[in-house]
């Protein structure tokens, strides 16, 4: 009965049933791997050599769309960690995965000035796991800059930049250049006071510009000031025009290392006379299936592995200042600190130094005028930096890439590292600013944003009171006083107001100091503390003294709020 | 091969790590939700009393406690109680707060006892209607508002355990002691030292005391208001200063107190 139905519906015999499924799932399985079979995968997974001829692991990259783009193989030498560092490896990791976090960000963001603020309180309040998505965003987009630096400074100092790679260095350059405009544009986003003025600044330079600047300055910000129409720029910037730019870039220039030039290798292993052997051993093929495939996923498990131990052990957090404020200029406006160099060159002043120059040879000339020292400096270096950058393959004619054959191009380099690291240091914050010694004092025990001493002070040690400095320097501000810290019992009991003390201490000392020094004559100041509500106090710092100069009596002073629930960085 | 494998080794534990600190950062997500929140509304009160203190005092008073014929208290029991009834608000009162800030008073709808600054009443605050703040700002100083919710509503305190800090050579200071001790604090509201409400505010007291009794100074004035309270009762109050409250004070400590309360400009 059984075989009369399966010859009347010509089913096979049961033996073959397992062959012709194991075909069918075959079939499927090439499919999707572009041409793998189930036993060339197992081959693959167990180490073992191809099981077809030709090799069906090359078959791969020429019927895959993505893998395409990947080479077939890099010879041993050039996929030495020492000689790579896997520098623009981790650029492309940093990436990826701002393209994705930022994907997901862009669920919740919104980009105008009256909601975009909210809306990133919104995705820290309100969003499962926005804190670490923003964390992850902020730390994998500093990262990329960082490594695009480095992965620039590997191919400088490995000469890799030499004759045919001459154009992927260029697109290297145009890559440097899109990543810190894509971290730029990403930076005015959250809109709080610390994106608002350091892209206010930045923009600021194509000001100086002549003639076209101030339009330039125009169709950056969408009008005279960065508003509605600036922000919204800056966003499709940042999420569409860089983003695709970024991708054709990156495209372009890994095409050339993949399919082109392959990875340089060591200058060791192509200039130095070695063993055939040996040199047989640094030029054998490293298959992209599996060796460099397996290293790159074990890169990547690396590399989120070890940004979500950052972000866990809080040793990056995404900052977020106070809501932007166009009409109150911060005291310390911070460019990112990839910028600092950038704004510690418009700190130097060429008019000066050639005026110093001349004069020192007794030439007095009048420069200022001629030469505007943030045009010059904004607009006239760094784009001819990049322009020298992007000529470095055809400025070095030397064709060796042996370190010890290029002594001029290596000290050159390292100089250069000592240069930005200089500038970067003049453009921190404090650098060539003179603050009023009374408000940089203020300052330092409190800066207009983040924490400080002052706002560290447990919220129990606040204690009402006028502490005037000269008199109030007791061990003590408040010996009768003592607290039980929250979360802990009556063994932790703290006698007094320690950190509040500490606090006036040094904001008396150093008022003292200044009035020793005087810069502060007649000094008199105090520090108020007041409680305005039942959970909240204010503090201020006040200072009086006569002006040295005029002698006209002087005072700053600055008002701070401090909550029981504020958050304790 | 070795190395292929110890990678994958490698990375299985990396991944199951990365696994586990997602994990561990899952579970407590929600607490770190709740708690940002918490912190979120924290910054938003401080930043609201900056607002508040940047705009508001003239009318309203520096601890909101109002300003008789000007503009009412915004921490009273019957603000947080009764005021939406009254004007028929249906939604919530930080809601009428916002609003309110956002378009201002035309006209007052207690000429009488708060005209304010007359027509409008009080003006608008929103950037959007030519006011000078923005919409942030003004959420921020009705969430500064709402916080004295427990403090209108009897939940909290009124009095500030405050332990002054003399500078014995100042008077002021010593007077702002005697002020503290004395018994004035539960009548008498200054910023940032007391918050009673049963006499004025006395904050400003120095620039306007000149002014209450002819032919008195300021300091005259204040002497007087101290150890005869009943000679010249203040608008909108009854006469319930203790007399003899400085009786037992001697002439130092009285100065000293007169001293202090001139500081208050
Ligand atoms: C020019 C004086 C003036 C200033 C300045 C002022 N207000 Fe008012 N405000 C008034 C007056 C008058 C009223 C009451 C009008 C009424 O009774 O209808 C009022 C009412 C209110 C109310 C509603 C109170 C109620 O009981 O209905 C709120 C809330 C309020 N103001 C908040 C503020 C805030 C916040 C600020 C600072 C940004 C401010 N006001 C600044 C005069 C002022
Ligand atoms: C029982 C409540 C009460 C106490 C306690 C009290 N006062 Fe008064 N005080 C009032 C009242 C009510 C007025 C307004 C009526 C009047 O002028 O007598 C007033 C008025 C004043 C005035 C005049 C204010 C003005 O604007 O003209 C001064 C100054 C003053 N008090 C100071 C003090 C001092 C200092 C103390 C503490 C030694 C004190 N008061 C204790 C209730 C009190
Ligand atoms: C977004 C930024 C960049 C990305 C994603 C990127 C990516 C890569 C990758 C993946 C490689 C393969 C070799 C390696 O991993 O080191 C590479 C090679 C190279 N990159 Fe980049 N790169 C970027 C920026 C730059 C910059 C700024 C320069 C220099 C100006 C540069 C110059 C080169 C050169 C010369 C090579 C060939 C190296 C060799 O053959 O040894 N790249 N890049």
């Amino acid at each position: 009965m059984i075989n009369a139905l399966r010859q009347r519906f010509n089913i096979p015999p049961r033996e073959e049933w397992r062959e012709r499924i194991m075909d069918m799932v075959d079939a499927r399985v090439r499919a999707i791997t572009a041409g793998l079979s189930m036993k060339e995968l197992r081959a693959i997974l167990r180490g073992d050599e191809p099981t077809e001829k030709p090799n069906p692991r090359y078959k791969v990259i020429t019927t895959s769309f993505v893998a395409h783009l990947r080479p077939r193989y890099y010879q041993q030498a050039a996929t030495w960690f020492s000689h790579t560092l896997r520098l623009g490896w981790f650029t492309t990791f940093f990436f990826v995965v701002e393209t994705i976090t930022g994907v997901i960000l862009m669920f919740y963001y919104i980009p105008f000035p009256d909601q975009a603020y909210g809306s990133i309180l919104a995705i820290e309040s309100n969003v499962f796991f926005g804190e670490l998505l923003r964390d992850l965003h902020r730390l994998g987009a500093e990262a990329m800059v960082l490594f695009s630096w480095l992965h620039l400074l590997r191919t400088y100092f490995t000469g890799s930049y030499k004759g045919p790679r001459s154009f992927t260095w260029l697109t290297g350059v145009i890559l440097l250049l899109i990543t810190a405009w894509l971290s730029f544009s990403g930076y005015l986003l959250p809109w709080d006071q610390l994106a608002y003025w350091a892209v206010t600044v930045g923009s600021s330079i194509t000001e100086s510009g002549p003639v076209v600047g101030p339009a330039i300055n125009m169709i950056m910000r969408g009008a005279p000031d960065i508003g509605t129409g600036g922000l919204l720029r800056f966003y499709l910037q940042h999420v569409i025009l860089f983003p695709l730019l970024a991708i054709l870039f990156i495209s372009i220039h890994y095409y050339k290392v993949s399919r082109e030039h392959s990875i340089s290798l060591p200058a060791v292993v192509e200039e130095t006379e070695m063993d055939p052997n040996e040199k047989k051993e640094h030029t054998r093929r490293i298959d992209l299936i599996p060796d460099l495939l397996t290293h790159e996923i074990f890169l990547t498990a690396l590399g989120i592995f070890v940004m979500l131990a950052i972000i866990y052990f809080r040793w990056f957090q995404s900052p977020l200042e106070t809501h932007a404020n166009p009409q109150q200029t911060p005291l310390d406006t911070k460019a990112p600190w990839y910028f600092w160099w950038l704004q510690g060159m418009l700190k130097i002043d060429p008019a000066a130094i050639f005026e110093n120059m001349l004069g020192a040879v007794g030439i007095q000339v009048e420069l200022s005028r001629l030469l505007d020292s943030k045009f010059i400096m904004g607009l006239v270096v760094p784009p001819a930096l990049v322009i020298i950058l992007m000529a470095i393959p055809y400025i070095d004619r030397n064709p060796s890439r042996l370190a010890r054959k290029r002594p001029f191009a290596i000290a050159w380099g390292i100089a250069w590292i000592f240069i930005v690291l200089a500038w970067s240091y003049m453009g921190t914050p404090e650098y060539g600013i003179e603050t009023p010694p009374a408000t940089r004092i203020i300052q330092d025990l409190a800066p207009e944003e983040g924490e400080g001493p002052l706002r560290e002070i447990p919220f129990e040690e606040l204690q009402a009171g006028i502490y005037t400095v000269g008199q109030d320097e007791a061990v003590d501000l408040c010996p009768q006083y003592s607290y039980i810290p929250e979360g802990g019992d009556e063994h932790d009991l703290v006698l007094g107001c320690p950190h509040l003390t500490a606090v006036f201490m040094e904001f008396s000392e150093r008022l003292r100091d200044a009035e020793v020094d005087g810069a502060l004559p007649n000094l008199n100041a105090r520090l108020l503390v007041e409680q305005v509500q039942h959970n909240l106090f204010r503090l201020v710092p006040h200072v009086e003294w006569s002006d040295p100069a005029t002698g006209e009596t002087k005072t700053y002073e600055h008002t701070y709020f401090l909550h029981e629930n504020r958050a304790e960085h | 091969m070795k190395n292929i494998q110890l990678q994958i080794i490698l990375g299985t534990i990396l991944v199951l790590l990365s696994a586990a600190i997602l994990i561990v950062m899952g579970v407590r997500e929600p607490a770190r939700l709740a708690e940002y929140e918490v912190q979120q509304r924290a910054g938003q009160i401080e930043f609201g009393a900056g607002v508040y203190i940047n705009n508001c005092t003239s009318c309203h008073g520096s601890q909101a406690q109002g300003i008789p014929g000007r503009a009412p208290s915004l921490r009273s029991e019957e603000f947080f109680t009764a005021r939406l009834d009254e004007v028929g608000w249906q939604g919530s009162l930080e809601d009428y707060i916002i609003s309110v800030v956002t378009v201002g008073r035309q006209v007052s709808t207690r000429p009488e006892l708060y005209p304010g600054g007359g027509v409008p009443a009080m003006p608008t605050w929103s950037e959007k209607f030519g006011g000078p703040l923005r919409d942030d700002q003004i959420r921020a100083v009705a969430a500064f508002i709402m916080n004295f919710e427990a403090y209108a509503l009897g939940l909290e305190p009124t009095a500030v355990p405050v332990l002054p800090v003399v500078d014995e050579s100042d008077p002021a200071s010593v007077g702002r002691a005697i002020f503290l001790t004395a018994g004035c604090t539960a009548c008498h509201t200054i910023s940032g030292l007391s918050t009673g409400n049963l006499g004025p505010v006395l904050d400003g007291l120095a620039s306007r005391a000149g002014e209450r009794v002819e032919g008195l100074s300021a300091e005259e004035y204040i002497h007087q208001s101290l150890v005869d309270p009943g000679a010249y009762v203040v608008e909108g109050f009854d006469n319930i200063m203790p007399a003899d409250i400085v009786a037992e004070m001697s002439e130092e400590e009285l100065d000293s107190l007169i001293a202090f309360l001139l500081t208050l400009e």
